[in-house]
């Protein structure tokens, strides 16, 4: 229960939060006022719009165009494969992951946990490769930190959508790191029934990471990239 | 009176001056002093003592009179008035051996009682408890009395065997007025002696000496005379029958003496807890053809804890069961800390950590290495409890199904029922379970969709002799053995086999090597390995024939005229020749047109000569010889066909294997499945076995593979009826589970290994790269790869 109203928590917070990235940096009247209710009436109130135009624009069709019009059928043939193993492996994963921890008391079970398995194995090569070849282009390049006060201050940071999606893209891996571990250690002999209780926990907990992380690196990106 | 009660008081007039003469005889030795009251709190509060004290105690009879044992025609002790003083006998008769017909809840489904009658194909379960499955005996007209002595030979006395006064009224064909009833028997459970005998008791109860039993098994004294043999108007009151010392002898004790003191008072050697051996002398199962020096205790009891250390109780006698939920049901929160969880985890039936674990030093289990979702899926008892799983399942035999622990000159225990395990099953709980496993077979009268179960002296009684072949075959042989030497034996030749009568009346079928499935029948004498036939081929013509012929077939004749039932005159027919016995002397006669072509012994009927037995027995043993089969589907079918003429509105139909067969529109045999034929299962807990033998210590593969026999293997439906048509299923349909599912998801750890060792390259890649990465990142935030 508690991981049902956290993972709700966190996904609501993170499309709130890009959506609202969104909104502060393509609408005027985000910065007509610094009053923060008023930025907030008004996001709120765009937010309304959006949500109604999108909905009417979609359709089955309108997202099979959108898929295919993805960068990714455009890539060399290892590449290509290489994502629609990625992504493939990662969305079922996190389906049937989320679904059936939120909506099923029993949990993941049967050939769905089957899938989650092999998708699971797949996920953690890809993963590997991923990091092992694109990892570099990944890599910030942040000035030598200086020591004063404006280390603690946000404004000050240097917080930029380029680099939270460079963050992001590291907790990602990080994440996918650690799902692997707790899906490789509870098979082996190592560990008693707590152990396993624990793992069990921090799977969820990780997938819960991964997907935060993945949905922030996707936002930024797909709003970054010009509309087709 | 005594707090106690009296249950059936009687008018006595010398009794009284006996009991006046006794009190003033005891009050004046200052020896006996009259029971306590049901009040006293000393008894029934612990005062912290953990010894048992010395139980030399007055022995009081059933009209609460002391026994002096040296007196004339002693009654027998009585536990309501001997033990209940001290311990409140109301309140231990409502325990958990003793109330079935009166408690309030059922409690998890445990063993049925089976009413088991091979030849009418009766195996039915039976349970004062509505558990599922078994039929409260009530339905089908049994009274406590019938109950009791059919299951009294494993019964702790009270219950259904000390009914009420109202019910033994009620119900005036039983004889409780001369059997008495079989009061709580305290000493079967908590007699440490020796001398407590099962096979007594067993005994005593057949005898219908249900007041005395308790006397005779307990060892306190020796017990004579039999109350089936007394007629029904008999009452302890009348006392010994002084006209008859041979057959209808009253029940008497002779209590062994040296045991009392001089004050008139028992020594009992008794336990605070029951031995093992008190329980297991009805709580015993054991593999069949298991070999006893060779069968393993219970892993508790190899670590020196006794039954009761678990299943424990108070005065109460609601003895703790030990299964989660027991608590809930029950109201008694301690026995949560009984149940496997509860003891080695300390946790109650929900998962939490309420119990005090390490009861007994009960170890904490590490499992390591066996995921979460065995915890939540499977009891404790299914990877530690009974048999591992094997093809076929394992045969088992109760000690109450199979009569086991009754020794004597005749042979108790049965093979049948069949009853098998570990059948895996999801509980109430949904959780999987091991269960032994029994298919029931009988008869019934089926309404709509109500089988209401047939006795079996009910279908015995209309089938007629539809179900006597072996019996009728037993009485030709029996007959011939009288003429027979010592070396020789009489047999009916069928087929593979060659039938010799038995004791019970029934024959005993030994295959003979070599022999043809389709050899003709034929009666012969057995000597040695050697069957000749009964009636040699000769020619009665001839001059040189032995003379000894003709004398041996007149003792043939002779003995042949003694079968009772018999359908005419016996006779022998060769080569034309009539053989009869007529007026004492053979009648040797030219045998008439009729019989031509006859030949062999046989029964003269209507001008003909019928063989000796008729087509119908010979094949019908001889089907079912060499199986544990006592019927063929055509007697199936001609009882029903019996008991379709007294079914009125009702079908009659026969439940065995797990179909229900009844007969079609053309008068065949057909078949389906029903919810009455469906299987009877209780949970089981014990053998639990070292955790080296548990299922998983060798890995997943023990239950986890393409063709494991956990999930894999075949029940099918068992029952006294020889036929194909039997239920079949597999153990993963039984748990309720996807049988292609667990077959793949067994296939899977094929190449689990593999996909270990890729996590863990991925794994470690992944790591590498990642603790690299933040290298960098630390490095730069520092400053320090930005001055290289």
């Amino acid at each position: 229960m508690l991981f049902t109203i956290v993972t709700l928590l966190v996904v609501a917070a993170a499309l709130l939060g890009l959506a609202f990235h969104r909104f502060r940096t393509t609408r005027e009247e985000a910065k007509s006022t610094i009053l923060y209710t008023e930025i907030v009436k008004k996001y709120l109130a765009w937010l309304a719009l959006r949500t109604i135009q999108i909905s009417r624009r979609a359709s089955p069709k309108a997202w099979w165009g959108y898929v295919q019009r993805l960068p990714l059928w455009r890539e060399p043939i290892l590449e290509k494969w290489l994502d629609i193993c990625f992504y493939g492996s990662f969305l079922y994963l996190a389906a049937s992951g989320f679904f059936f921890a939120i909506f099923i008391p029993r949990g993941l079970f049967g050939y769905p946990l089957i899938g989650h398995v092999m998708a699971g194995g797949l996920f953690a090569v890809c993963l590997v490769i991923i990091v092992l070849f694109k990892g570099r282009d990944f890599i910030a390049v942040p000035k030598p930190a200086l020591l004063s006060l404006t280390l603690l201050d946000p404004r000050k940071m240097g917080i930029t959508a380029a680099r939270v999606k460079l963050w992001a893209f590291w907790l990602f891996v990080l994440a996918g790191f650690l799902l692997t571990l707790s899906a490789l250690l509870p098979m082996l002999p190592l560990l008693r029934t707590p152990g396993q209780r624990f793992m069990f926990e921090f799977h969820r907990y990780s997938a819960l990471v991964s997907t935060l992380a993945a949905t922030i690196f996707a936002g930024l990106e797909i709003f970054a990239r010009p509309r087709p | 009176m005594s707090r106690a009660g009296r249950t059936s008081p009687r008018p006595r007039g010398g009794a009284l001056l006996v009991i006046a003469v006794l009190v003033l005889a005891a009050a004046a030795a200052g020896q006996v002093t009259a029971p306590g009251g049901a009040t006293d709190q000393k008894h029934l509060v612990w005062n912290g003592d953990r010894t048992v004290p010395a139980h030399l105690i007055p022995l009081r009879d059933e009209n609460d009179e002391l026994i002096v044992p040296t007196e004339t025609n002693p009654l027998p002790y009585s536990a309501r008035f001997t033990c209940g003083p001290c311990h409140d006998y109301a309140t231990v008769r409502g325990g958990w051996h003793f109330g079935a017909k009166t408690a309030t809840t059922d409690g998890r489904p445990g063993e049925p009682w089976i009413l088991s009658d091979p030849r009418t194909g009766t195996f039915l379960p039976l349970s004062y408890r509505a558990w599922p499955g078994a039929y409260d005996p009530k339905t089908l007209g049994l009274t406590t009395w019938d109950f009791t002595l059919l299951f009294g030979r494993h019964m702790p006395g009270g219950g259904p065997a000390e009914p009420s006064d109202e019910e033994a009224l009620a119900h005036p064909e039983a004889r409780w007025n001369v059997s008495g009833k079989a009061e709580v028997n305290c000493l079967a459970c908590h007699n440490r002696s020796g001398r407590q005998d099962h096979s007594e008791w067993a005994k005593q109860v057949l005898r219908e000496n249900l007041r005395w039993a308790a006397t005779a098994a307990g060892g306190v004294g020796e017990v004579g005379g039999m109350a089936s043999r007394l007629k029904e108007t008999w009452d302890i009151a009348d006392g010994p029958n002084l006209d008859d010392h041979e057959w209808a002898v009253v029940p008497y004790v002779n209590y062994r003496t040296v045991d009392f003191d001089s004050k008139q008072r028992y020594f009992f050697d008794l336990n605070y807890q029951p031995a093992d051996e008190r329980c297991l002398a009805c709580h015993s199962v054991s593999p069949a053809g298991e070999t006893q020096w060779s069968a393993d205790p219970d892993v508790h009891a190899a670590a020196g804890l006794k039954c009761a250390d678990c299943h424990r109780n108070d005065l109460g006698h609601a003895i703790v069961r030990g299964y989660e939920g027991e608590a809930a049901e029950t109201g008694n929160r301690t026995a949560e800390s009984f149940t496997c969880r509860g003891c080695h985890l300390g946790e109650n039936a929900a998962g939490e950590k309420t119990v005090v674990p390490g009861r007994l030093g009960a170890p904490h289990p590490k499992h390591t290495g066996i995921p979460l979702v065995h915890f939540k899926r499977l009891a404790c008892t299914v990877c530690h409890s009974g048999p591992v799983p094997k093809d076929g399942f394992t045969r088992v035999r109760t000690s109450r199904a199979n009569r086991l622990g009754v020794y004597g000159v005749a042979t108790w225990s049965t093979d049948t029922p069949v009853i098998i395990e570990p059948v895996y099953k999801k509980d109430a709980r949904h959780k999987i379970v091991p269960h032994r496993l029994v298919w029931p077979s009988f008869w019934a009268k089926k309404t709509g969709e109500t089988v209401t179960p047939l006795l079996p002296e009910v279908v015995d009684t209309l089938a007629g002799d539809i179900l006597k072949p072996e019996e009728r075959v037993s009485l030709t042989l029996a007959a011939l053995s009288q003429v027979m030497a010592e070396d020789e034996m009489p047999v009916l030749v069928s087929g593979k086999f060659a039938f010799a009568p038995n004791v019970d009346g029934g024959v005993d079928a030994t295959e003979e090597d070599g022999a043809a499935a389709d050899r003709p029948a034929f009666w012969g004498v057995r000597k040695g390995l050697e069957v000749r036939p009964l009636v040699p081929d000769f020619d009665p013509a001839a001059a040189d024939k032995d003379p000894a012929i003709e004398t041996r077939f007149q003792e043939l004749l002779q003995a042949l005229g003694t079968v009772a039932g018999r359908p005419g005159e016996p006779a022998i027919v060769v080569r034309k020749t009539l053989y009869r016995f007529v007026g004492g002397y053979l009648d040797i006669a030219e045998a008439p047109a009729e019989l031509a072509g006859a030949a062999g012994p046989g029964w003269l009927v209507d001008g003909t000569l019928a063989p000796l037995a008729p087509d119908f027995d010979i094949r019908t043993i001889t089907a079912k010889a060499g199986t544990e089969r006592t019927l063929t589907e055509e007697q199936v079918g001609l009882v029903l066909g019996a008991l379709a003429g007294t079914a009125g509105d009702a079908e009659a139909v026969y439940v065995s294997g797990g179909r229900m067969f009844r007969l079609g529109k053309n008068g065949t045999l057909v078949s389906d499945s029903q919810a009455a034929a469906e299987p009877v299962v209780w949970p089981l807990a014990h053998n639990v076995r070292p955790a080296q033998q548990s299922l998983g210590w060798k890995g997943c593969t023990d239950c986890h593979s393409g063709g494991s026999d956990f999930f894999f293997t075949q029940i099918k439906g068992t029952g006294p009826l020889l036929t194909k048509k039997v239920e079949k299923r597999s153990a993963s349909a039984f748990m309720g589970l996807g049988g292609l599912f667990q077959r793949i998801f067994g296939l899977s750890f094929i190449v689990r290994p593999v996909f270990k060792l890729v996590l863990a390259v991925c794994a470690f890649v992944a790591g590498s790269l990642l603790f690299l990465a933040g290298l960098v990142a630390l490095g730069r935030v520092a400053g320090f790869l930005e001055k290289r």
